[in-house]
């Protein structure tokens, strides 16, 4: 066998026949043929946004955790999710999680068990004593500026835990005697252990937020010792319970379902009858009634929709009736009647569903002559909360009882923030971290003089509104940001149907008689495997696919770094890289000639 | 070992003996059987190959060509519309200078639709660059591919043999099938030149522009040229070993004949028993058996002919739009240099038509009746 004895990147021209091997065979290089001129679609590597990442309001990097799961370095899956906020251990058991409905395996078996995985993410953090990723010196300097977060809610906490991450010492008022917000004083520990939320706490609080508790802002206070702060956030929350506006309503043994459980949460002793109502279909009246439930009372829900105009999570509602709590839908109290100044019983009527009003879903219209009478002794209120507003002062516009904020956190007035439930938009945790992510950088913006739109609109995750603060600080632009991966844009050739892995159900029995966490999370074995079930949308992970199958050895590993090079004087745009991507990461683009 | 075999077997004895290392083959009527004996030989141990098994002649030669490239004896065989799907990796395997044999048989083709022989199918492939040999016998038909290989891995061009369906394919005669250790000392293990392998790797067939394809296609030329002489000595050599020759154009009465029968295949033999016959009548006749069509032993057809005083070519094919195939490569063969020699063009047998005794002795007559040829196309036996 003869060895090369050719250049290797020069055209070889022979003089005569003599010289020439009999048949074409490469005893040099064809590189000097750029056959990549003949290309006119060009395959671009390039990141995109995973469905289940534009979902989280959050913003979290939700494949990069399942990416970092699946290989068992939960050590770098939790400072993932620390990089955009410091509460995995609470949102893997209370957020809605909106990225499991986005999940594009969800339309080929199952979606995957994200919010399980998160917990277990999260436990894994506090387990071994993380500690949350550092800022480089540069980007997260001591600042001067001073910064008053009102709220130590999950909104308020998220935006101190970054600002502090940047370099600020901001300054949390609390009202309640204890950090947390809605966390600490409106979530059962059953759903929510009070250790886990405290140890995410304290995180924050050793990254030098000092939070002053028991601190109740007002106007008076706002005015004066606020005054010369050079930014305020406002994230107090909705904590206001609406009226149910009968007759009967001012009767002792009716009470805000929110009151209750905050007084349960805060240790308070709290006296209720036998026999409970709750009315409502949110959250808080799932959390009073399951509440109420272990307290020994019996409850019954009283819902003036259908189970599907329930704004409560809908894994909540099934938990809640799993432990036997009766859910009346279509029916609404009309009378609270008292005998002797105490709740004997309450008239209710049946309704019926009709045009759907502003917010989308159908109006309920009483039925007429359907009223009917239940025996209750305590009747709570679950049917909203709206938030308390009256410190403000009046350049601070608001509208329907909510601050008004730019798409940035801004208030009407320079220099003052806004987030969390205290605004319009959807009250959940997520959505509070979310907004406190996004006052973290109005802030920062606004404080250091720079762009805030510009700069708020380089961070965005998809199209719905979720920033990266990842990107925001370590400045890595990684990936097509604004394009979501679709589920037709995976090739299911590479994935094989797998059942997904749930949270283990706990023995219902037992659970119902305390406030010991109802579910157990899953075992290390499960969150891998469960992982590994996740088709990385639109986020290489070095498959080895599209190097594989060029057939113009046109796509190259990068030597120094993660990820593939594609050589364009040689790519001849067959687009084969691009279809044999299991996930998008790959895409064709039109020439530009 | 002397065996009574079928031409067809002849094929696959061939190709064992000549220690093939890769099979990769399709079946059809009528060389199935070839396909069938040497999937046995493999299957029990007798050889030593990868057969592979594939959908479509164009793969068979693919997967010929892939193997043929890494360095390995690869061996295929077909017929009729087989080789016609592999008309494009023909060339390809040509001008990558695989030394690939190839066993034809020889069948009409198609539509309508024919399972009987001609040579149409074979000589449709007479520019692809494969050598190309027209065999008589069952014997002729295993030497020739022990020769094939011989032949073709000297000069690195792919040799096609050529047997005729059902008279050849079909019908049983003695052969004498050699050890295989005696093949052995005359066919050693093939060495590539050029070969695909990991340690040295090279790309083959890539982008050759006009600065050398041209030179590419003189070299083939300039090896087909030399082939002549490679598989002359290549038969020699065949003989001091086995003790039998086929030459590249057999002579048979011929070097004192007035009229000289140029034919090819199995007619050879018919043609063989006829001259005989008219010896022993006092005829002056004699036969030609052009059993290499490819390259075309030109000088020595021109030294074969050089006394005759008439030739009548028989060709059992046809190229439609000029004549028998045969014929134009000898009439061109002998123009500017015997243009005194008259030269008869009959076309017989088509699609399997019976070529008896009766229709040679048909074409002698027409031939020794006629000063010249009246037309260009004599047909015979055909229903006007």
């Amino acid at each position: 066998m003869k060895k090369r004895k050719y250049p290797k990147d020069e055209i070889i021209t022979f003089k005569s026949a003599n010289e020439m091997p009999p048949l074409a065979v490469s005893l040099g290089s064809m590189r000097w043929n750029k056959t990549g001129s003949w290309r006119y679609i060009r395959p671009i590597y390039e990141n995109k946004t995973p469905p289940c990442d534009e979902a989280c309001p959050a913003g979290e990097d939700v494949e990069g955790v399942q990416y970092l799961c699946e290989q068992g370095k939960f050590e770098d899956a939790w400072k993932l999710i620390l990089e955009e906020h410091p509460f995995p251990g609470v949102q893997g058991r209370v957020c809605y999680h909106p990225c499991e409905e986005a999940c594009n395996r969800g339309h080929y078996d199952e979606a995957i068990s994200i919010h399980a995985v998160e917990r277990f993410v999260g436990d894994y953090g506090l387990n071994h004593g993380l500690i949350p990723p550092r800022l480089s010196q540069e980007r997260g300097h001591k600042k001067s500026e001073k910064i008053a977060i009102i709220g130590a809610g999950p909104a308020g906490l998220v935006c101190a835990y970054h600002l502090a991450r940047m370099g600020y010492t901001p300054l949390v008022l609390e009202a309640h005697p204890v950090p947390g917000g809605i966390l600490r004083v409106g979530i059962p520990s059953y759903r929510l252990p009070k250790d886990i939320l405290e140890a995410e706490i304290e995180h924050i609080i050793k990254m030098g937020v000092d939070i002053q508790t028991d601190s109740r802002v007002d106007r008076d206070l706002l005015l004066k010792d606020l005054k010369d702060f050079n930014a305020i956030y406002v994230a107090t929350g909705a904590h206001e319970s609406r009226n149910l506006n009968v007759p009967g309503e001012d009767a002792s043994g009716v009470m805000s379902g929110l009151q209750f459980l905050i007084d349960l949460n805060l240790g308070k002793k709290i006296a209720i009858g036998k026999k409970v109502a709750v009315i409502g279909g949110g959250n808080t009246a799932m959390d009073t009634a399951r509440s109420v439930l272990r307290l020994g009372s019996e409850v019954v829900v009283v819902y003036r929709r259908s189970r599907a105009e329930m704004p409560a999570i809908p894994a909540e509602v099934e938990e809640a009736e799993h432990e036997g709590i009766p859910i009346h839908f279509l029916a609404t109290p009309i009378r609270v009647i008292t005998d002797q100044e105490r709740v004997v019983q309450m008239e209710c009527v049946k309704m019926e569903l009709g045009e759907p009003d502003e917010s989308g879903r159908r109006r309920p219209v009483p039925v007429e002559g359907s009223n009917f009478i239940m025996d209750v002794e305590t009747v709570f209120t679950a049917i909203g909360e709206s938030p308390q507003l009256s410190f403000l002062t009046e350049d601070i516009q608001t509208e329907w009882g909510s601050i008004v904020v730019s798409d940035h956190g801004e208030t009407s007035k320079k220099g003052i923030f806004a987030g969390g439930d205290a605004v319009d938009q959807p009250r959940t945790v997520a959505h509070a971290i979310g907004s406190g992510k996004v006052a973290a950088i109005a802030i920062d913006t606004f404080l250091r003089g720079k762009d805030t739109a510009k700069i708020a609109a380089s961070v965005q995750i998809g199209q719905k509104g979720s920033v990266s603060m990842e990107r925001y600080l370590r400045g890595e632009i990684r990936y097509n940001a604004s394009k979501v991966v679709r589920f037709e844009d995976i090739n299911l050739a590479y994935f094989e149907h797998k059942d997904r892995v749930d949270l283990p159900r706990a023995d219902i029995e037992k659970a119902k008689q305390s406030f010991v966490e109802v579910n157990s999370g899953l075992p290390e074995s499960a969150v891998t495997t469960e992982s590994g079930r996740c088709f990385n949308c639109g986020v290489c992970n070095m498959c080895e696919n599209c190097w594989v199958f060029c057939p113009d050895i046109s796509i190259s590993r990068k030597t120094d770094a993660f990820g593939y090079d594609i050589d364009y004087d040689h790519c001849k745009g067959c687009g084969i890289c691009v279809e044999e991507c299991p996930r998008e990461a790959m895409s064709l683009e039109e020439e530009q000639k | 070992m002397k065996k009574v075999i079928t031409g067809n077997y002849a094929v696959s004895y061939g190709a064992m003996v000549s220690r093939s290392q890769v099979i990769a083959a399709y079946p059809i009527t009528p060389q199935t059987q070839i396909v069938e004996l040497l999937s046995e030989f493999c299957a029990d141990g007798l050889l030593d190959a990868k057969f592979i098994k594939v959908e479509s002649e164009h793969s068979a030669m693919a997967s010929c060509i892939g193997a043929s490239a890494t360095g390995a004896r690869a061996f295929t065989a077909t017929s009729a519309h087989g080789l016609a799907l592999m008309h494009e990796l023909l060339h390809w395997a040509a001008l990558g200078r695989l030394p690939i044999v190839l066993a034809n048989v020889n069948r009409a083709m198609g539509p309508g639709w024919s399972i009987w022989t001609d040579q149409n199918d074979s000589l449709s492939q007479r520019d692809t660059g494969w050598l190309q040999f027209y065999c008589e016998s069952n014997q002729e038909i295993l030497d020739t591919i022990i020769q094939g290989f011989k032949i073709s891995e000297q000069i690195l061009l792919p040799t096609m043999l050529v047997l005729d369906a059902f008279f050849l394919s079909h019908t049983s005669e003695p052969v004498d099938i050699p050890d295989i250790e005696v093949v052995d000392t005359y066919l050693p293990k093939y060495n590539a030149t050029y070969r695909l392998s990991t340690e040295n790797p090279y790309a083959f067939g890539g982008l050759t522009g006009p600065d050398h394809y041209f030179e590419i296609r003189y070299k083939m030329q300039e090896t087909m040229d030399q082939a002549i002489e490679i598989a002359r000595q290549a038969d020699e050599e065949f003989e001091r070993i086995f003790g039998r020759s086929h030459g590249l154009i057999e002579r048979y009465y011929s070097d004192d004949a007035e009229l000289i029968l140029v034919v090819s295949g199995s007619i050879a033999s018919t043609t063989r028993d006829v001259v005989d016959q008219l010896r022993s009548e006092g005829r002056n006749v004699g036969m030609l058996k052009v059993r290499m069509f490819r390259p075309f032993p030109r000088q020595e057809f021109r030294n074969a002919v050089r006394r005759a005083k008439k030739v009548a070519v028989i060709d059992r094919n046809i190229c439609v739009g000029f004549g028998g195939i045969f014929y134009q490569e000898i009439t061109s063969t002998m123009y500017g240099h015997r243009d005194d020699l008259p030269i008869f063009g009959f076309i017989a047998g088509l699609g399997g038509r019976d070529v008896t005794p009766n229709v040679i002795h048909e074409i002698v007559t027409h031939a020794e009746t006629h000063d010249t040829p009246d037309t260009e196309i004599i047909w015979i036996g055909v229903k006007r």
